[in-house]
């Protein structure tokens, strides 16, 4: 009996250890935090060229959808330290929670392969979507004019109603988040 | 009685070009060329750094363009598998043309061998492998890359990049502090924010015609492409440009570029929205040669803007244009330019022996890692070689720069939605034997020859043949060429001035006087004008007409010896002795050597001996 009770200690402590991380350095799951609102998670590294020109776009979103969903930052390279992504953060103007994720759980829950990606769960905190924030980027160099789908915009919108989104999964042009394991 | 006022020559015919630019070059180690046996791992110490050395690290390394290093193991690591997707879609490094004929100096692309390296160093699970492998990392020089600049100019104001949005064109106006002639044998343009700058031009504007586009003195102003008006037979001649991993390059012996005081540079700069808002303030560096430039290199154009109709949805619309030398020049570099519906371009050079070389070939154009290519040594380009131009445009949807969705007609324009064809190489042209004189104005003439030819309704080609002849000497023929610039711009001011000015060489002032009185109807505060039109004036006898106009004349260019000489010499013929006196006397100190305004003075000292104290 003993041995069994020392056994799930042992994998409660595994499972908190690959949680991500605050800024703090504490151990935070987005999923549970905003009971009530759909979750939007960001990935992004801070230096890839791509995922930094969308912050004017996502910080506005956040505002725009935020009595609705709640967004996080994800930053899943190890070697980003607290310091630098706040101070990542000042440079670029947002004003979201951010989260390390170190040990790529959350990257692993969202599926998600490049920066910058974004994955969107609903209420129940069923995966709805994951992929490109929209269509701008067509392939590395190659940037529309302006994107012409809205995958993020559209998920959010279906998660609240409770519906499915247009899409489930979309591509994303970016860094590849597997480089850093 | 005293002496008339000279007609000086008519002043200044101006010649329009567009765009110049120069190169810079790329330096880094040489390959190494080590492969590993088939079935040997792949490894970063081996294999990987001597390739990321040699082609990425000269930008992608800290205060480079590139956004991230690629120095160490652990750089390359966290971006391995990006690495080798850019590599395979050639995206990386950025080098547009495929091999042809001719080397240029720094080619940046892999081999197919070195793509096909990355890729299966990545599939192997991108090891490091023994230390003792790991080739010295690349030394770079920090700072200046020529040491320190004999001048450091910098832009008088920042300019805002905002967080987002689309690429943005702007314009920096550097005033050159130098007070004399001086010649310019280098230039490091240091464009700012290297992350945000895809590339930047230099181009020189020796007419101060650039400002008149600012708000105000230094604010620099919005525009992908700018016109300069340049001064006939002086035509454009070095490249000066900027892209990511440029280092300054010096120009050979005896190549400098004339830097004359009062000369403008203009910093044409692409720039590309990061996220967050960027001040961008570039400067430039000057690095002097200590004698005169005694070869002259000059810019040809190719061009078809006319020619440009695409509709929408086209896949392949091409645009020719082709030139015959009509003399011996050396190629020294090329620089092709479309904007972002151009696919695949190509530059011949058909020989006289009949053989055709491949000059360029871009099969993948993408505006934004444009460049100009110097070849790795001058090519020969004897007399009767037929330069031809070969672009094609892709309208559609499958090209993923178009800037229009879905597609719709483009037409040419200066704007970047808009497009363009446009070939320039930097020759340097050689003499006949036995032949005296510039051979640039054999170039330039049939190059003006060939555009009228081309474009029989284009003002500037006939504006500009026109100038040409005038300066050789050949008025009646300038006259025609002027008369039809006229028929199609019959307000422009400077065409105006222009065939005023022929007509004042032809003495025939009463024709002049309607021209420049159209001049100045179009462009009131138009400095030559009021100076030919003063000439003109005093050609006829009214000198109280010739002492206004000149008296304008010097309000706009207070430092204007010739303008003040000739309201000196005017102000005498109408007897106002002691008002002349002071403009030949100011004449004088601004040009010591003016002898019209020293002679003229001296007879208003004779004239007027009661004046002198």
């Amino acid at each position: 009996m003993g041995a069994v009770v020392f056994l799930f200690g042992f994998i409660l402590s595994m499972a908190a250890g690959q949680q991500a991380l605050d800024l703090g350095g504490s151990s935070k799951d987005p999923l549970k935090e905003t009971p009530g609102k759909v979750v939007v998670l960001i990935f992004v590294r801070t230096d890839c060229p791509i995922s930094n020109r969308y912050a004017p776009l996502l910080q506005e979103m956040s505002v725009k959808y935020g009595s609705e969903a709640a967004f996080w930052m994800v930053f899943p390279d190890k070697n980003e330290s607290p310091e630098r992504i706040r101070s990542y953060l000042q440079e670029f103007n947002y004003k979201l929670p951010a989260l390390r994720d170190t040990e790529h759980s959350l990257v692993k829950k969202s599926g998600a392969k490049v920066t910058p990606e974004v994955a969107v769960f609903n209420l129940k905190r069923d995966l709805v979507y994951h992929g490109r924030i929209d269509d701008l980027y067509r392939e590395y160099g190659k940037a529309r004019r302006a994107a012409t789908t809205h995958e993020l915009a559209d998920a959010i919108k279906a998660a609240n109603k409770g519906v499915a989104p247009p899409s489930a999964a979309a591509e994303g042009v970016g860094c590849f988040i597997s480089d850093l394991k | 009685m005293t002496r008339t006022v000279e007609a000086l020559g008519a002043s200044m015919s101006f010649f329009l070009l567009a765009i110049a630019l120069v190169l810079q070059s790329h330096s880094a180690p040489k390959p190494q060329s080590q492969s590993p046996a088939a079935n040997q791992q792949v490894t970063f110490n081996r294999d990987i750094a001597p390739i990321l050395f040699r082609s990425c690290a000269g930008c992608h390394r800290p205060g480079e363009a590139g956004p991230f290093p690629l120095l160490t193991y652990k750089d390359a690591k966290s971006h391995a598998r990006q690495i080798a997707a850019v590599t395979q879609t050639k995206f990386m490094p950025p080098w547009l043309p495929e091999p042809s004929d001719f080397k240029f100096a720094d080619e940046l692309h892999l081999t197919d061998q070195q793509i096909a390296l990355i890729a299966k160093w990545v599939e192997g699970g991108a090891m490091e492998g023994a230390a003792f492998d790991l080739p010295p990392a690349p030394i770079f020089v920090e700072g200046w890359q020529m040491g320190r600049p004999d001048l450091i100019i910098k832009a008088e104001r920042p300019y805002l990049l905002p967080a987002k949005g689309n690429d943005q064109y702007w314009n920096f106006i550097f005033r050159t502090p130098v007070n004399q002639t001086r010649w310019l044998k280098a230039m490091e343009i240091r464009p700012g924010d290297k992350h945000v700058v895809h590339h930047a031009n230099v181009l020189v504007d020796r007419t101060q015609s650039a400002r008149l586009q600012e708000s105000s003195p230094g604010a620099g102003f919005a525009g992908m492409e700018i016109k300069i008006e340049s001064e006939a037979f002086d035509p454009d001649s070095h490249f000066l440009f900027w892209k990511p991993g440029t280092v300054p390059y010096t120009e050979p012996d005896g190549m400098a570029l004339r830097l004359d005081a009062g000369t403008d540079l203009v910093l044409n700069i692409h720039l590309q929205p990061s996220g967050k808002p960027e001040w961008i303030q570039p400067s430039l560096g000057l690095y002097f040669a200590d004698r005169p430039a005694t070869l002259y290199p000059m810019l040809l154009q190719l061009e078809n803007d006319r020619k440009l109709d695409i509709p929408p949805g086209e896949r392949n619309f091409i645009v020719t244009d082709e030139f015959t030398l009509p003399a011996d020049a050396s190629l020294l570099a090329i620089y092709p330019h479309a904007h972002y519906l151009g696919h695949d371009l190509q530059a011949f050079a058909k020989l006289p022996d009949g053989t055709t070389k491949s000059l360029i070939h871009i099969p993948n154009w993408n505006l934004n890692w444009q460049a100009v290519y110097r070849y790795a040594s001058p090519v020969n380009l004897p007399a009767g070689t037929v330069i031809s131009m070969r672009y094609s445009y892709d309208n559609s949807n499958e090209n993923a720069l178009n800037p229009n969705d879905p597609p719709k007609r483009v037409i040419r324009g200066n704007r970047s939605t808009d497009e363009m064809a446009h070939l320039w190489l930097q020759v340097l042209p050689r003499s006949a034997p036995g032949e005296t004189g510039d051979p640039r104005r054999v170039l330039q003439e049939a190059m003006a020859r060939h555009n009228v030819e081309k474009n029989p309704a284009d003002f500037e080609a006939h504006y500009n043949l026109a100038a040409m002849l005038q300066a050789r000497g050949e008025l009646a023929d300038a006259m025609e060429q002027y008369e039809q610039a006229l028929r199609i711009r019959p307000e422009d001011p400077t065409v105006n001035n222009a065939f005023a000015a022929a007509n004042i060489a032809a003495s025939h002032p009463d024709e002049a006087i309607k021209y420049l009185a159209a001049a100045l109807r179009s462009r009131p505060d138009y400095f030559d004008a009021h100076y030919n039109l003063g000439t003109a004036l005093a050609m006829q006898g009214d000198f109280r007409g010739a002492v206004e106009h000149f008296r304008s004349a010097v309000r706009l260019n207070p430092q204007d010896a010739n303008a003040e000489a000739n309201l000196g010499g005017a102000l005498a013929e109408t007897g106002n002795w002691k008002e002349a006196r002071m403009h030949l006397e100011r004449a004088l100190a601004i040009d010591p050597n003016h002898e019209l305004a020293r002679e003229n003075l001296e007879q208003v000292k004779r004239e007027s001996p009661h004046e002198n104290k």
